[in-house]
C-alpha cells in the first residue's frame, strides 16, 4: 500500500514489470523504503532513487535521487565522454546512475525555454576540482539525445592540447598543424552517437584533399566522417569540414527531413585560449591558434550562427597543481582572465554561467544510501554513523573525493 | 672569523629529537588509540582493574604518526604497507595499499552484482576480510632453522612465534609479487590478484607455505636437535 503510495507519487507511467524487477531484486531496501514512506515528507533524505528515466521530467522534487541510465544509451552517446572513474563505477555496479542535481536541471531548464530564433546561448559550467560539472554536462546531453538532437561532443578539450604524440603539419594550409589520431578517434566517436543524422545531412560545397580525393557537394555526412576515419592524414581539416556544414545547416530547414537542433559540448574550455605543451620542430610552443583543431573549435564558440545550444565545462587546468583553495580562484572571471586567457573571455562574453558545488546533506545522504545499496561500503565502521561523520568530514561532501574515499572503505 | 669559530666548538645538540628510536625503558606502555566506549568499573575483573591503574600511572611511548584515532586504523594493514615501503615512500607504499583494496573490492563486488540471489552469500566483498584471511592461509606453522652439529648443518624444524610467522607471510606475499610476476602489470594488480587466489587457498605463496611444510615434515629425524 505504502509502495503503491511512493511510486505513484515519483512516477505516474512506471510500468509493472519495471516495479516487479525493482521489488525482486532490492526486496529488502523496498521494505525499509516502504515503512519509511508515511515519513517521507518529513524525512525526504531516506529515498534515493526515482523511477523517472527520462531527464525530460526531472524536477526540483527529484534532486538529489539517482536515475539510470540505459546501457543503449550510454553506448551511443557516450563512447568517449563519461569521466574514467565513472565508467569503472558503471561496470562494477553493473549499472549506470546519475544523481540529479540543481545545476544539471537548470541548464536543461534552459534549454526547454531557449528561444531557438535568436542566436546560440553559452552556459558555461565552473566550479570546484571534483564537484560534478562533467557528471552535469553528461545528464543535460543526456536531455538533448532523447530529444532527439545532433550532438557535438568534445569529452576533454585538454587532451587535444598537450600530450600529442603526433603533429604534422597541416595540408592545407601552410602555418597550422593537424593531430591525425585526436580528430580520427573523434570522427569515429562522432559517428557512434549521430548515426541517424549522417544520411540526411548532405554537404553544401565541394571539398578537395589530394589530387585523387575530393567529397563532391551534395554528398550525405556520414561520406565525410568516413573520409576522415580512413585517412588519417586529412583528419583534422575533416573535422573543421564537418563542423562548418553543422553550423550553416543547423538551424537551416525549419521543418521537413533536414531539421535537427544541434548540441555543441566542450569539457575543458578553457583549454582553447590557454598554452598548449606541443612544441614545434624547431623547439619552439605551439600557440592553439595554429592548430587547426582548436581553431575550428574556437570558430564554432562564436555565437553569430544559427541558433542552437553551446554548453560548456570550465575546468581548473593550471590551478590544479597549485593548492590554493580560495573560493574566489573558481569563478569563470578568473579562469578566464589569468595570464593568457583575456581573449577567451572576450570571445565567450555573453554567457550563462552556472556554478557547480559540493554536495548538501540531502546529496550527501543519497550517495551515502546508493553506495550502501550497491554494497560498496564494505568497512563496518563506514556503515555506522559515526563512520558517516568521518566521512562528511574527510570529505567534506566532495563528490569526487568521497567517491575516492569510499572506493577503499 | 671568531664567530665560526665559536659555532664549531659549540656542543651539538640535534634540533629534532627522536624519541621513538630512543631506548624506552620498560615499564613504559604502548599508545592506544582506540576511542572505545570505557567499560563501567563493576564490569571488570581485578586484574583488568589493575591494568587500568597502571594505565593512568605510567609513562606511555610517543605514538607513530601513522596511527589514527578513528576505526578506520587497521595495525595489519599499517604493518603490510611499512614492509611494502621502500626508501621511506610511505605516500607511495599506502597509495598503493589502497589501490590494492579498491582493485580487490571491485572484483569481488562486480562478481557480486553478477551473479543469481542464491550465490551471493559466498561472495566475500569486504576487501579488509579478505586480506586478513589471505594473510592467515600464507601463515606457516612450522619453521626450520639451521643448527650446526658435528661439523654439518642440519636444517631442524622449529616453532615459529606469531610475529615471525606474520612477517613471514607479509614477506612472502610482497617478494612474490615484486619477482615472480609480469613486469608491466602495476603492483596493486599483483596484489590483488595474489591475495584473492591465497584467499582461495590457491596461487604461489600458499605454495611455497606448504613446500615449508613438506620439508619440515621431511627433516622429522632432526627435530632433537633442538635445544630450545
Amino acid at each position: 500500500m505504502n509502495l503503491h503510495k511512493l511510486s505513484s507519487r515519483l512516477c505516474p507511467t512506471v510500468t509493472q514489470k519495471f516495479r516487479h524487477l525493482q521489488i525482486q531484486s532490492r526486496g529488502q531496501q523496498l521494505e525499509a523504503v516502504g515503512v519509511e514512506t508515511e515519513s517521507t515528507e518529513q524525512n525526504p533524505l531516506s529515498v534515493f532513487r526515482t523511477s523517472e528515466q527520462d531527464p525530460t521530467y526531472h524536477s526540483e522534487r527529484h534532486t538529489g535521487q539517482y536515475y539510470t541510465l540505459p546501457a543503449a544509451h550510454i553506448q551511443k552517446l557516450f563512447p568517449h565522454g563519461l569521466p574514467p572513474r565513472f565508467q569503472l563505477q558503471i561496470k562494477t555496479f553493473n549499472e549506470g546512475c546519475v544523481m540529479v542535481r540543481p545545476p544539471a536541471l537548470e541548464l536543461i531548464s534552459y534549454l526547454k525555454k531557449a528561444d531557438y530564433s535568436k542566436p546560440p546561448l553559452r552556459y558555461i559550467l565552473y566550479g570546484d576540482v571534483g564537484t560534478g560539472k562533467t557528471m552535469c554536462l553528461s545528464h543535460a546531453l543526456h536531455y538533448c539525445y532523447t530529444q532527439g538532437w545532433l550532438i557535438v561532443h568534445i569529452p576533454d578539450a585538454h587532451l587535444w592540447v598537450k600530450n600529442c604524440k603526433e603533429l604534422l603539419p597541416s595540408s592545407s594550409r601552410p602555418s597550422r598543424f593537424d593531430q591525425p589520431i585526436q580528430a580520427s578517434q573523434w570522427l569515429k566517436n562522432f559517428k557512434i552517437t549521430n548515426e541517424r543524422f549522417l544520411s540526411k545531412i548532405k554537404t553544401t560545397q565541394q571539398y578537395v584533399w589530394t589530387k585523387r580525393e575530393r567529397t563532391e557537394k551534395g554528398q550525405p555526412l556520414g561520406e565525410l566522417v568516413d573520409q576522415g576515419v580512413n585517412r588519417m592524414k586529412s583528419s583534422s581539416d575533416v573535422v573543421g569540414a564537418v563542423l562548418r556544414e553543422l553550423r550553416l545547416q543547423a538551424g537551416g530547414a525549419t521543418e521537413g527531413e533536414g531539421a535537427f537542433k544541434l548540441a555543441v559540448a566542450v569539457d575543458g574550455v578553457n583549454a582553447l585560449w590557454g598554452k598548449t605543451s606541443l612544441k614545434k620542430e624547431d623547439r619552439t610552443m605551439c600557440e592553439p591558434e595554429e592548430l587547426t583543431l582548436i581553431h575550428n573549435l574556437r570558430k564554432m564558440m562564436i555565437n553569430n550562427w544559427a541558433p542552437v545550444m553551446i554548453c560548456c565545462v570550465c575546468c581548473i587546468d593550471l590551478l590544479k597543481g597549485l593548492n590554493i583553495f580560495a573560493h574566489f580562484l573558481f569563478l569563470p572571471l578568473i579562469l578566464f582572465m589569468s595570464s593568457v586567457f583575456q581573449e577567451g573571455f572576450d570571445n565567450m562574453e555573453p554567457f550563462v554561467p552556472v556554478s557547480v558545488s559540493n554536495y548538501n546533506e540531502k546529496e550527501f545522504e543519497s550517495c551515502y544510501l546508493y553506495y550502501l545499496d550497491r554494497n560498496w561500503l564494505q568497512h563496518s565502521h563506514s556503515r555506522s554513523e559515526e563512520g558517516k561523520k568521518e566521512l562528511i568530514f574527510l570529505s567534506n561532501k566532495n563528490p569526487s573525493i568521497l567517491e575516492r574515499l569510499c572506493a577503499f572503505l | 672569523m671568531a664567530a665560526s669559530v665559536r659555532h664549531l666548538l659549540k656542543p651539538w645538540t640535534p634540533s629534532l629529537c627522536l624519541v621513538r628510536w630512543s631506548r624506552y625503558n620498560p615499564y613504559y606502555l604502548d599508545p592506544d588509540p582506540s576511542k572505545d566506549a570505557r567499560v563501567p568499573e563493576s564490569e571488570l575483573s581485578p586484574e583488568e582493574k589493575e591494568l587500568q591503574e597502571l594505565k593512568t600511572v605510567s609513562p606511555i611511548k610517543a605514538a607513530l604518526s601513522s596511527d589514527t584515532s578513528s576505526a578506520f586504523n587497521d595495525p595489519l594493514i599499517s604493518k603490510f604497507i611499512n614492509m611494502m615501503m621502500q626508501d621511506g615512500n610511505k605516500i607511495l607504499a599506502r597509495g598503493i595499499m589502497t589501490q590494492t583494496l579498491e582493485t580487490i573490492k571491485r572484483k569481488q563486488v562486480e562478481k557480486y552484482h553478477k551473479s543469481p540471489a542464491a550465490k551471493r552469500e559466498e561472495i566475500e566483498c569486504n576487501p579488509y576480510t579478505v586480506f586478513h584471511q589471505a594473510l592467515e592461509n600464507c601463515k606457516p606453522i612450522i619453521g626450520l632453522a639451521s643448527v650446526q652439529k658435528g661439523g654439518k648443518s642440519y636444517q631442524v624444524p622449529v616453532p615459529l612465534t606469531d610475529n615471525r610467522r606474520r612477517f613471514l607471510a607479509m614477506k612472502w606475499l610482497i617478494t612474490e609479487c615484486r619477482d615472480n610476476k609480469h613486469r608491466r602489470t602495476h603492483m596493486y594488480e599483483k596484489l590483488s590478484q595474489e591475495l584473492l587466489a591465497a584467499f582461495a587457498n590457491e596461487g604461489n605463496v600458499v605454495k611455497r607455505k606448504h613446500d615449508l611444510h613438506k620439508m619440515a615434515e621431511a627433516n622429522r629425524a632432526y627435530a632433537h636437535y633442538r635445544w630450545w
